[in-house]
């Protein structure tokens, strides 16, 4: 279908070889938005959290160190650029890649938490993550050899066939699995409790922006 | 610039004149008198004068930061709708926004309460699931997603409100979401204090409240808009008042459903929505 | 003036000077969207944090300094 009609006027292009980027509001405002949340938790210290102990009115704060602190920010900050990455992207197999790199980053982000129900969280979340890649790639490998081509814009022009439909099939389901909507969203929720305000905020963050635009992309494709 | 202020003033003073009209009416309801209409309007201006401090705990700047974002997505909402009449997957992807601000606002404080409400709003973001679905089943019958082309497409076939009713009542479903002390309001329940907003106090309290009531006018507008065509501005204020008056009925007649009922409701209210409207565009 | 008070009169100058110059000339769409999506809630929150009541001064260090919990 018309990218214009779905997201707006296409305010320019990128050519990165055969691949173009297309720039249009949705696109822009997601992009910026990302390395905008990205600049505050590069900016941003942590918070430090506080809850009441058993048997005494003292109170008991849990910050974080400052080598967890580095790490975390690292891998947020990455995870936030993967984001912003895959908001721009014209090539569907790169939008699978960030999208695998971003459900990595997750997992990273929390595995450095000393606390024992948010590191189960994380570990069935990550098992369910990587199952999910599986899907994800095959989904851009199918339309790949159903169409020949990997590019949005390409693809746009293309009378989808069962194989395409097929294809998007399974890159939403790698993408329920990755992103942690229903049902896989019960593990996920438990991993924010740890800590580290701002680097929970671009787990969050990622999973909504990839998903808005997984529906653009997928009825950019789906649909002519 | 001049249309995109006054675009924000109408969206303030209606957003905040109808969740004191929803309030009203749910006293009411319950027989009791309820507070005056332009509470919520005084609310917010007292807040604005009272004295903010941040809390030593707090993960600054990000706590003032998540604020001021609040305030930013929705001036974007009311420059991509009445203002341009843009694509409505980016007025969604500013619900999605609004969904981090929820989560975040509450873990930046270090307060338990907070914290509780970060968790739940990452259990409500997967009822935004109705709202991507809504997309999906607009486009189908549409065949496209910008607003002023939407209209356009009212004029000629009608109200989408009667070519995918399921829709219609999925988005319903999502107004009751979104609006104050509705059955499916669990990150900002009294049994976790203020929830997100908690930590938030003083003048932040009163920026966030200046922003949500600008987030209640667009959601409103956007529900009249897609589903309704093209309405004159005395037919969006009678529209707003109306939602408003019913999903206030509906609020004071029911409790807050603990988490997990809550997003399984909405969920299974996606699924029976756009499962639906697919058979229904089908047979 | 401590520097919050600063932060914010310089934050307010700023948005006030950004507000009037796209309300007054002819600029390109995507100036003034820019210009309304940073500056609006700039001005909003410093004209906030500008007019916000302030303690008396023996009570200040009490009332802003002591940390939200303990007792």
């Amino acid at each position: 279908m018309d990218i214009a009609a779905l997201s707006g006027e296409i305010f320019g292009f990128i050519p990165l070889g055969d691949i173009m980027l297309y720039i249009t509001p949705f696109s822009l405002f997601m992009f910026a938005g990302a390395l905008i949340f990205t600049f505050l938790i590069a900016i941003s210290k942590t918070e430090t959290q506080v809850e009441a102990e058993f048997g005494s009115l003292e109170d008991n704060r849990i910050s974080i160190d400052l080598k967890e602190f580095k790490i975390r920010r690292f891998l947020a900050i990455i995870c936030g650029l993967a984001t912003s990455g895959a908001m721009i992207t014209g090539d569907l197999f790169n939008f699978t890649l960030f999208v695998t790199l971003i459900g990595i980053l997750n997992i990273g982000i929390v595995s450095a938490v000393k606390i024992i129900d948010v590191l189960d969280s994380a570990f069935q979340y990550g098992l369910i993550a990587m199952i999910s890649s599986m899907p994800l790639f095959s989904g851009a490998a199918l339309i790949l050899g159903a169409t020949g081509t990997l590019s949005i814009l390409n693809l746009a022009q293309i009378q989808p066939n069962p194989m395409v439909y097929f294809g998007s099939a399974l890159i939403l389901i790698g993408l329920l699995g990755e992103s942690g909507v229903a049902p896989f969203y019960a593990t996920k929720a438990e991993m924010f409790r740890t800590p580290g305000s701002p680097f929970i905020l671009i787990i969050h963050l990622s999973s909504l922006l990839i998903i808005t635009r997984a529906i653009e992309i997928l009825l950019i494709i789906n649909t002519f | 610039m001049a249309s995109i202020l006054i675009n924000l003033l109408i969206a303030a003073f209606m957003g905040t004149v109808l969740i004191g009209l929803q309030r009203k009416v749910m006293a009411r309801v319950q027989m009791r008198p309820g507070p005056p209409i332009i509470q919520y309007v005084l609310h917010t201006l007292k807040f604005y004068l009272k004295e903010t401090s941040f809390p030593k705990t707090a993960a600054m700047p990000f706590y003032i930061a998540i604020a001021s974002t609040l305030c930013a997505i929705w001036v974007t909402g009311i420059i991509m709708g009445p203002v341009t009449q843009g694509s409505l997957l980016l007025i969604f992807g500013i619900y999605a926004m609004h969904k981090i601000v929820e989560h975040n606002a509450g873990s930046s404080s270090g307060s338990p309460y907070g914290k509780l409400s970060c968790v739940r709003a990452v259990f409500s973001a997967s009822a935004e699931l109705p709202l991507f679905a809504l997309l999906i089943v607009v486009y189908l019958q549409t065949h496209t997603m910008i607003i002023s082309d939407i209209i356009t497409y009212q004029s000629i076939n009608g109200p989408l409100i009667f070519s995918i009713p399921l829709a219609g009542i999925m988005f319903f479903v999502l107004l009751i979401t979104k609006s104050h002390y509705s059955l499916f309001s669990i990150t900002k329940g009294k049994d976790i204090i203020s929830g997100y907003e908690t930590e938030h106090f003083g003048v932040m309290r009163g920026y966030l409240m200046f922003s949500e009531s600008i987030s209640w006018y667009m959601l409103l507008w956007i529900y009249l808009t897609v589903f309704f065509g093209p309405l004159s501005l005395i037919s969006y204020f009678m529209g707003m008042i109306v939602i408003s008056v019913i999903i206030a009925i509906i609020n004071a007649i029911s409790p807050i459903l603990n988490p997990n009922h809550s997003v399984m409701f909405q969920i299974t209210c996606a699924f029976i929505g756009i499962f639906g409207s697919i058979i229904l565009m089908i047979i | 003036m401590d520097k919050l008070k600063l932060f914010s009169y310089i934050g307010l100058i700023i948005s006030i000077i950004g507000i009037g110059y796209a309300l007054i000339f002819n600029l390109p769409a995507w100036i003034v969207y820019t210009i309304s999506i940073f500056l609006i809630p700039v001005f909003l929150l410093t004209i906030g944090l500008i007019v916000m009541a302030k303690p008396i001064k023996d009570e200040e260090e009490e009332r802003v300094f002591e940390p939200f919990i303990g007792y």
